[in-house]
């Protein structure tokens, strides 16, 4: 749809902030306990944070949780009764970045791929997603790379941009248009004046990233014709200590295991965030393992998110630039370190 | 919030994760450690509009001890009754190796490739199978012996590591009869063994085949099949006719949840049974 564009008073965002609560869970970067910033559920519109490092964690926990109930298995004497487990509350994710909105669309995209994943997808339609542009980059983004921010064109249910006293509002889909209406009196429409800013915000944040980022075009090209000697995985896999914390945080993986919990003498079946990074991860009951070495998940890794996501699935990086692997990887096989090895050739040491 | 949220619900999706309760019919030991489970789905409308083809495989469940992939190993022509031909190797088919006729089961599916039988109507076959291997291929079996003129000649090589490892051997004459050569090899033999002593690829040897006109379709070990696409290779027979089916840890087996990840294919999906020539770049490298 034609973006509308609204504006509205910073004064007036907790007016806005009460009605949302009103009717939906909010969700919003918030102060942690040791003042780590972190998503979760807020209470009053005060606790929202506006000048704030990205969460360590993604926010795709509000729409693949860690641990996420699929189906009840209830036992009624001697029937079994088998029931699906929906979670469709209605949710707004406020003050996401741009990296974190294109995460979920990213992941939307790939389960609404046949057959569709009932239960994400019912979760994802009843989310909001209301984001807030980077006017300065963060140190450890690379948004720029895969076209994911510092603005968005797209994806977003609305965009807020910091225009000083007042925040543009620019709704993206149905569900921002409902939560528009659902205070119209505080939002007026957008002079083109105040367009135009946001337009030379956006120049100038882009023009804020520094020279060297992640190059992702050439690492495409030689991982998909088989250029990258073994002997550079190999190097790549020796700094990485198999702790799976790069599929946890980032945005764009999606892989599980699924399990089950008793219960009241009920079975509940769930699945858990998993990682191709772990040994077990493609283990085989015979004990054939396809991936047992390092160097071949490290390979599958980068292999699926910087070939195979664009040549074979839907022509995008399976990365969106917000740099939470820099910041977690305890080596540093990180994505802007792995493209530039392939692309370069050689591990930095 | 007035005007509606869920825009886009219009398009409820149905939960492909939902297991479908199934009785346990029958259990029949087939070799060592291997059983026969047939089953029936408990729901009458679904037992009648339940269809699959072979080659595909169903996710088995049992509450607590989890869901693991099985390929279907009965005749696609009576989808009443699914037979599945279980292994005791994880923790999962251990649970269901104590289970007893009568007890309830949860199954979804059918789910993955077939095998090209339609494709290959009017050539030769050589179906190859080694172990466990055999199951997803005696649907083809069954399905050829109900047509059998519509194929050339249709050989079957098959080994397992000893005698007491070989499945269906009650079932071979019948299929002998139906007019399919059947050789059997085994790894390690024991006294009262008669037959061939040595691995699977071996059998090529002794048979005669047209490259012209003949198809291969293997399961087996990963191993095992690099060897018979060689020895198919180096037959000439062309790498599109060439069929393999491929194993890997599967959790959901409808392409979410990334375990069975296979180059730039998913076994459930694209596969299990997989064109030679579509898999060549990948097959055979520890990346992969």
């Amino acid at each position: 749809m034609q973006p509308i564009v609204y504006t509205i008073e910073k004064p007036d965002i907790a007016k806005w902030l009460e009605r949302l609560l009103e009717t939906a869970e909010v969700i919003a970067p918030v102060a942690g306990y040791s003042g780590e910033v972190v998503f979760s559920a807020i209470s009053s519109p005060a606790q929202v944070l506006w000048d704030f490092e990205n969460p360590l964690h993604p926010a795709k926990q509000f729409v693949l949780p860690q641990t996420d109930p699929i189906v009840a298995i209830k036992r009624n004497g001697q029937r079994h009764e088998v029931e699906p487990i929906y979670d469709d509350s209605r949710r707004v994710l406020f003050n996401v970045r741009s990296c974190d909105v294109k995460g979920i669309a990213f992941l939307t995209r790939m389960q609404e791929m046949e057959p569709a994943d009932g239960s994400y997808l019912r979760r994802a339609y009843s989310l909001t997603v209301i984001s807030l542009t980077c006017n300065t980059p963060c140190p450890l983004g690379f948004c720029v790379c895969t076209d994911s921010g510092p603005f968005l064109n797209g994806d977003y249910d609305i965009q807020l941009t910091d225009l000083g006293g007042k925040y543009l509002a620019e709704v993206g889909s149905e569900k921002g248009e409902a939560a528009v209406s659902n205070a119209a009196n505080l939002f007026r429409t957008a002079t083109e004046g105040e367009v135009s800013l946001r337009k030379r915000l956006e120049t100038a944040a882009r023009n804020r990233f520094g020279q060297e980022t992640c190059h992702f075009a050439s690492a495409m090209r030689r991982i998909s014709t088989g250029r990258v000697q073994d002997a550079l995985w190999e190097k790549i896999s020796d700094w990485c200590l198999e702790c799976g914390g790069c599929s946890l945080i980032c945005p764009t993986c999606y892989c599980f295991s699924v399990r089950d919990r008793a219960r009241d003498g009920n079975w509940i079946r769930y699945r858990i965030w998993d990682s191709c990074q772990y040994t077990a991860f493609t283990l085989e009951a015979s004990g054939h393992n396809p991936h047992e070495q390092r160097k071949d998940r490290i390979k599958r890794r980068f292999f699926h998110k910087v070939s195979a996501q664009y040549y074979m699935r839907d022509g995008t990086v399976g990365c969106v630039g917000c740099g939470r692997c820099i910041k977690v990887c305890l080596g540093t096989a990180d994505m802007p370190a792995v493209v530039a090895a392939i692309r370069k050739g050689k591990w930095h040491e | 919030m007035s005007t509606a949220f869920l825009t886009s619900e219009v398009r409820k999706p149905i939960d492909p994760m939902l297991p479908h309760l199934a009785t346990i019919q029958d259990v029949k030991p087939t070799a060592v450690g291997i059983s026969m489970f047939s089953l029936v789905f408990a729901d009458p409308e679904e037992r009648a509009n339940y269809r699959f083809q072979a080659g595909q495989f169903n996710m088995l469940y049992l509450p607590g001890a989890g869901e693991v992939a099985i390929s279907l190993s009965s005749d696609p022509g009576q989808p009443e009754v699914l037979g599945h031909t279980i292994r005791d190797a994880g923790s999962v088919t251990r649970a269901i190796g104590r289970l007893k006729a009568g007890d309830v089961i949860g199954v979804r599916g059918p789910y993955g490739s077939a095998w090209p039988l339609n494709k290959t109507r009017g050539s030769n076959l050589v179906i190859v199978a080694g172990g466990i291997g055999l199951a997803p291929l005696r649907p083809v079996i069954l399905s050829i012996l109900r047509q059998r003129s519509a194929y050339g000649q249709v050989v079957l090589l098959y080994g397992a590591r000893t005698p007491a490892d070989l499945l269906y051997t009650d079932e071979f004459d019948q299929w002998r009869q139906g007019g399919i050569d059947v050789q059997v090899t085994v790894d390690l033999g024991e006294e009262s063994w008669r037959g061939l002593v040595g691995v699977v690829p071996q059998l090529f040897y002794r048979i005669r085949i047209d490259h012209k006109k003949t198809a291969v379709m293997a399961c087996g070990p990963e191993i095992m099949m690099r060897f018979v696409i060689y020895e198919a290779l180096a037959r000439r027979i062309p790498k599109d006719r060439i069929y393999i089916s491929m194993e890997r840890n599967m959790k959901c087996a409808v392409g979410f949840c990334g375990h069975c990840q296979f180059g730039p294919t998913f076994i459930c999906k694209q596969g299990p049974v997989l064109n030679f020539a579509a898999i060549e770049p990948f097959f055979g490298k520890e990346d992969f």
